[in-house]
Formats: C-alpha cells, structure tokens, sequence
C-alpha cells in the first residue's frame, strides 16, 4: 500500500509536472525565443480548458453545448481557439513595448477570466462545467492515472520536438536576431511585427492544450483554476528558473518548482496543527526566494540557452541586454 | 532527463522517509482547507472546530480499542490545482482513511473526480454549496454537511412570500456560493408570483457598492436580498445601503448571518435586516457545540464552523461503526445518520461508542441541523429565518 500510494502520488506529480511543462513551453516560445513578455498565461490556459469541456461535455441546458465530441478533437480545438484569442490581442499589443505588454496581457487575461466566471450561457458561470470525460476514466485509480500520464508524456514530448526543430530552423535563429537587437534585425529585412505575432500565437496554442489537459484530468473545468497565482505567475517562475531560451530548461523549471511547491507541503505536515495553518504560507514565500536567488546568482537559469555558431564580441552586449529586461 | 530523473528518484526516498517516520498505528483523517487563498479568512476557524471533534474522540477513548485519529492538514488555496494535488498526498502518501473538506466547490468536484472517487476514499465537505456537487458520479463516497444552495434559496424564497413581501432586489457574490444562492432564490421567487425588480451579480472585495446600489434602488422595491458573506463586501453593501438610505428592508443568506455587521453597524441599526441559516432541529445540538467551542477558543458564530465540526465527528462515527475498514465508511455514515436511532449529541463520544459496540442503531443530531443524507450524499437543511437582537441574532421563524 505504502509502495503503490507513493507511485500513485509520482504518477499524479509527473502528470501535473507535464502540464506545467506544456505551459512553461509556450511561454519559452513567447518569452525565450520572442521577448514577447505575457502575463496573461491563465487567459489562454482558461480558453483552452473551456472550449475542450464544452466540446466534449454531453449536451446540457442553460449553457452552450455540450457537443459530445471526441476527446482529440476537443484538445485540437483548444489550442485553435487559444490561437484565434491570442492573434487579435498581439495585433492590438504589437507596437507596445515589453513592460506594457505585460500589462496588457495581465488586464486580457482578467477580462478572459470575468468573462468565464459570468456569462451562463457560455461557461454556466461560477459553477463551472463538470462530467468532462478523461480518457481511459473508467479503468481503476492506478492504471487510469498511468493512461493519462501516458498521454501527457508524449504530448509534452511532440510539444519538445516541435519547438525545437522550430528553435533550430531559419525561423528559430531570427527570433532570437530580434529578440536580442531589433534594429539590427529590422535593418537586414526581417518583418518584425509578423514573427512577433507567429511566436505569441504558436506560444498560446500550447498553453491552451496545457489548459485542457488540466480540465480533462479533474473531469471539470471551474473559475477558480484559472487563478493568476497558480496559472500564471507559478509558470512564469518555472521558466526564469529552468532558463528562459532552452526547452529542456523549460521542463526542468516545472519539475524542479512543482516538486518544491508540492513537497513542501508534506514537510510542513509534520508541524503542530497551530504552525501547520501559517507554514501554508511558507510555501509560496519559498518560490518568491527562489526566485530571487535565481535572479541573484543565476539569471540566465539553470539549464541557460544554448549559444550556436561563433560567439561574437557583440553577443556578450545581447546577452547582458536580456538579463536586464529579466 | 538525467536531471528530471534524479530529482524523482530523490523525491520518492524523501517522501518515503517521511511516510514511514508517522506512528503507524494511530488512524489518520485528512482535512483539506482553503488556507490560503479567497477564503482565508474563514478557513482557520473551520480547521479548529474540525480539529475540536478530533480531540474530542480522541480524549474520550478515540477509536475501537483506543485507537487516536491523526489529523493530516492540507491546503487547497480554494483552487483545483492545490485541492487534487493536496489530496492526493493525503491519500496516497499520508494514508487518510477519509476526508473533511476540501472547502470550496471547485475544489471539491475536482478532488472527489480525480482522486477520491477512484481510490474510494469517504469525502465529506463542510463548505461545497454547489449543486454541481450532487450530480457527481460518486460511487457513494461525496457526502456534504452544508445543504446544497438550492434548498436554501427557494426556502428563503418562500418565507420572504410568505411574509408579504412580493418585491424584491436581488445583489449576490458573483462565486458559486453567491450566484447558486440568488439563482435558486429567484426560481421560486418568481414561479410563485414574486417581482424582482434587479437581478445583479457583485465581485467581491470593492471599496464602493454605492453605484451597484443605486442601480439596484431604481426598480422601486424596497427590500434588498443580499447573497454574500457578512463579513466581507456583504458587510460593504449592507453599510453603504443603511448609509444612503437606499433600500429599508435587509434579507441574507446564511454568509450574512455573521457577527460581524452586528459589531460594525451596531444592533440598534439592524432592526430591519434578517438572515436564513441552518438549524437542527434539537437545537440544543448547537448549544452544546457553541459552549464547547468557546471553551476551546473559537468563535461559535464564524461561518461553517458547524458543518466542519458535524462532517469530522460524522466521520469518526463512520470510522468506528466501520471498524477501521475503509470499504465500509460509505454505508457506515449512513447507518449513524439516518434519522432512526438513539440520538446522539455534538461532542458525545462516549455514549456512542458504548451504543456502537453494543449494536444498537444511533443517530447523531448535529450543530448545523440534523445531518440525514439524501441518496445523493446531500443535506436538505431545516432553516431558519433570524433578527437582530441586541447584540445577538434571535430567531424569527421557522423557514418551510
């Protein structure tokens, strides 16, 4: 028993850490590769969560849908409709500049979520959407949480690939010529604006399948997960302290944070009832410390970005110029 | 991966130390609050009335041949992500046998599905209102102390009626506790001839309610049905509404049935507000928890403190009719909750322990009513409609 609930809570961690890998991927894409600063993670996890739900829910009264559809079709169909959120909100938030894009990005995922949590008809509001399938849900605890993580290892894994033949091509190695120095990059004939849009868009896709993954595990969807604490800054924590550039950091910063965070939890377990209440808190203290530690020592994370070709004079400028804005 | 390896290699070992440094003998129930997060505020209170019912079994022989309950004590944030990842270290890594909370709905429709309901793990929630929570494919494990909101909106609905007041504005929270409330209310407000001249949702934690207000005064009715906790904006709103005189009559829900607007406002201003809240039928039930949890250092008033405190001494009665055999928790809450049997109080251990052992059929009578489960694992609630009396709430009547 001792031996299989530990493997049950493994199996539960790797899932989530898969998750938040997904996540921590979409926003490398957008951060790492784009420079493209997104506050707004919990938005297009919220929209991918939901439309997956409502696609493959039974029809119900009151609100939209349910479609009974597949489940695939339903992730599919999350991260098109993440994509179709995420390419007004860079064509409005294009020509602002990082800072401000953060805040926009911050008020877009506020009104996503206001959105979600009051209008009946689309999301049945603050009750959520429940009775969402899961993908071999019916087999016993063990074997069903195997399946799913089955299935989130190898999403996170295509995920990986895909990024990084991306990171790779001609397309990979301009973002980051934009990234580092605009006006270089402008001057040679690259259309900023465009692949600015491509990489904000591309990130969001895979935060909205990351979405519905998570709705699809717990069987519903409420407004209380798309909380920015949980859905946003925790992510953005995983990847300053992976190391924003590098997929693999993207993926070591959401197991090393999502251990942390969990396990934490069990040591403060052991303290009397009256500091176990209050020791809740050191948790988050903890990530907040962490993070300034990274900043501190390690700005470039724990697994920084690979540096191709010949280092120049000139790239020790571009990399000092990023760990500023970091 | 060598990385991701080692890093799970190592949290494995951890956790096994850990699990194995417990005292193996001593049963262990978990209670799931929402510690930190939107419900901070209220959570403290709960964990201590839960953990009221725990020392109590615990003094008074605890379970079978003395066997202590362990409480483990995780925190939900009132969010999905905490709830499942909370929960599922208490079952699978601490060994709960059963589990009070988590507090919130969402946290609780998403725990019960993805861990407790597959590992038939006894769930009962002291603070999850939403009727969601009654549809769920539960196997018989998701039981609630709290009555689903929609008894007690359409309760409340026909006492206002009752009472001769057919126009109404309507202000809710807009969570799962505040909109379940104001829906059901106004389903059987308006089915039974009833005017609701404003029907407007609120966020919480606003500085200012009065443009809210004035929008809700413009239908010319002049009672006010507030849906939210009389300790955060219910409190803003009731203040800002007596302040400027925009509605003369106050009507709540359970949440506003707190000290609160009592201590703030003063009771000399709140002749006209009145507020629904559970009640068992023995209310002597009540009392006698009031006193012991004053006695313990509590405010007997906090809300759901009750339904915390009634779901984990449901739960030690469960456990020790089961005999320690957690397949049988399910049908063994029912059997000391079924409304036929020997009544037995808030905090009478003892006494149902020597009726357990002799076979005979008991019946607990809880704080918060009389906890008989419906098939569903659901309350139905008795209510009741209460004033402000002095520096006290007093009850008016009976809600049907």
């Amino acid at each position: 028993m001792e031996i299989w609930g530990l493997l049950n809570y493994a199996i539960f961690m790797a899932t989530f850490i898969g998750i938040y890998a997904l996540l921590s991927l979409g926003l490398n894409i957008q951060w790492g590769l784009g420079g493209l600063f997104n506050a707004g993670i919990a938005g297009f996890f919220g929209v991918g969560a939901y439309t997956s739900a409502i696609l493959t829910t039974q029809p119900v009264d009151g609100r939209l849908g349910g479609f009974d559809l597949p489940i695939v079709i339903g992730w599919i169909s999350a991260m098109i409709v993440a994509m179709l959120i995420a390419w007004p909100i860079e064509k409005i938030c294009s020509r602002l500049r990082s800072d401000y894009l953060a805040i926009a990005t911050i008020g877009i995922a506020e009104v996503i979520r206001l959105v979600i949590k009051s209008e009946d008809w689309l999301t049945n509001s603050a009750r959520g959407i429940t009775q969402v399938p899961r993908p071999f849900g019916d087999l016993p605890y063990f074997e069903s949480q195997l399946a799913y993580l089955v299935i989130v290892v190898a999403l996170v894994i295509v995920a990986y690939v895909l990024i990084e033949r991306q990171l790779k091509s001609p397309w990979g190695r301009m973002m980051r010529a934009i990234r580092d120095n605009e006006p270089a990059a402008r001057a040679m004939g690259k259309h900023i604006e465009s692949r600015r849009q491509e990489a904000f868009i591309f990130g969001a896709a895979f935060m909205g399948l990351g979405g519905a993954l998570f709705a699809h595990l717990n069987r519903s969807i409420t407004p209380e997960a798309i909380d920015p604490m949980v859905a946003t800054f925790l992510i953005w924590i995983m990847l300053i302290l992976g190391g924003s550039g590098n997929n693999r950091g993207a993926i070591l910063g959401a197991v090393v944070v999502w251990i942390i965070w969990s396990f934490t939890e069990i040591l403060t377990d052991q303290l009397p009832h009256e500091y176990a209440i209050k020791a809740k808190y050191i948790r988050i203290f903890l990530i907040g410390l962490m993070l300034q530690l990274v900043l501190r020592f390690r700005p470039e994370g724990l697994l920084p970005e690979p540096q191709s070709g010949t280092p120049m004079p000139s790239e020790a400028t571009g990399q000092k110029t990023k760990e500023r804005e970091a | 991966m060598k990385n991701f390896k080692s890093v799970l290699v190592g949290g494995l070992l951890a956790a096994t130390a850990l699990a194995g440094s417990a005292a193996a003998d001593n049963i262990k129930v978990g209670i799931i609050g929402g510690i930190s997060g939107p419900i901070a505020a209220m959570a403290p209170a709960m964990v201590d009335s839960a953990q009221l019912a725990i020392s109590q079994v615990n003094e008074q022989g605890g379970i079978g041949d003395g066997q202590k309950i362990d409480v483990v004590l995780g925190d939900s944030a009132c969010n999905p992500q905490n709830a499942t990842d909370s929960v599922t270290k208490a079952v699978n890594v601490s060994g709960i046998v059963a589990l009070v909370g988590p507090h919130c709905s969402g946290a609780t429709i998403a725990a019960a599905n993805s861990v407790t309901i597959p590992a038939g793990i006894l769930l009962i929630s002291p603070s999850a209102t939403s009727p969601e929570v009654t549809s769920l494919d539960d196997k018989d494990t998701v039981f609630r102390t709290v009555p689903s909101d929609d008894y007690q909106g359409r309760a409340l609905a026909r006492t206002v009626l009752g009472n001769g007041t057919k126009k109404v504005a309507v202000t809710y929270l807009n969570n799962d506790y505040g909109k379940g409330l104001a829906e059901s209310f106004k389903a059987e407000f308006a089915g039974n001839g009833g005017e609701i001249t404003d029907f407007a949702a609120h966020e919480e934690g606003k500085a200012s309610y009065r443009s809210n207000l004035a929008e809700l005064a413009k239908g010319g009715a002049d009672t006010l049905m507030i849906f939210d906790y009389g300790d955060g904006s219910g409190l803003t709103i009731l203040r800002q509404a007596l302040e400027n005189g925009f509605f003369e009559n106050f009507i709540g829900g359970d949440g506003m049935k707190s000290d609160a607007p009592i201590k703030e406002l003063g009771g000399e201003n709140l002749s006209t507000f009145l507020a629904s809240s559970p009640v068992g039928e023995k209310s002597q039930s009540l009392e006698i928890f009031n006193e012991a949890f004053k006695a313990a250092g509590g405010d007997p008033d906090a809300i759901f403190v009750t339904t915390s405190y009634d779901a984990t001494f449901l739960t030690a009665l469960a456990l020790e009719k089961a005999g320690g055999d957690k397949t049988k928790m399910s049908a063994s809450l029912r059997d000391v909750s079924n409304g036929e049997g020997e009544a037995i109080l808030p905090g009478e251990w003892e006494k149902a322990k020597k009726l357990i052992s002799e076979g005979t059929a008991i019946d607990y009578k809880g704080a918060a009513g009389d906890q008989n489960f419906d098939e569903k694992g659901d309350v139905p609630g008795t209510y009741a409609l209460f004033k402000v009396s002095g520096d006290a709430f007093e009850l008016v009547s009976e809600m049907k």
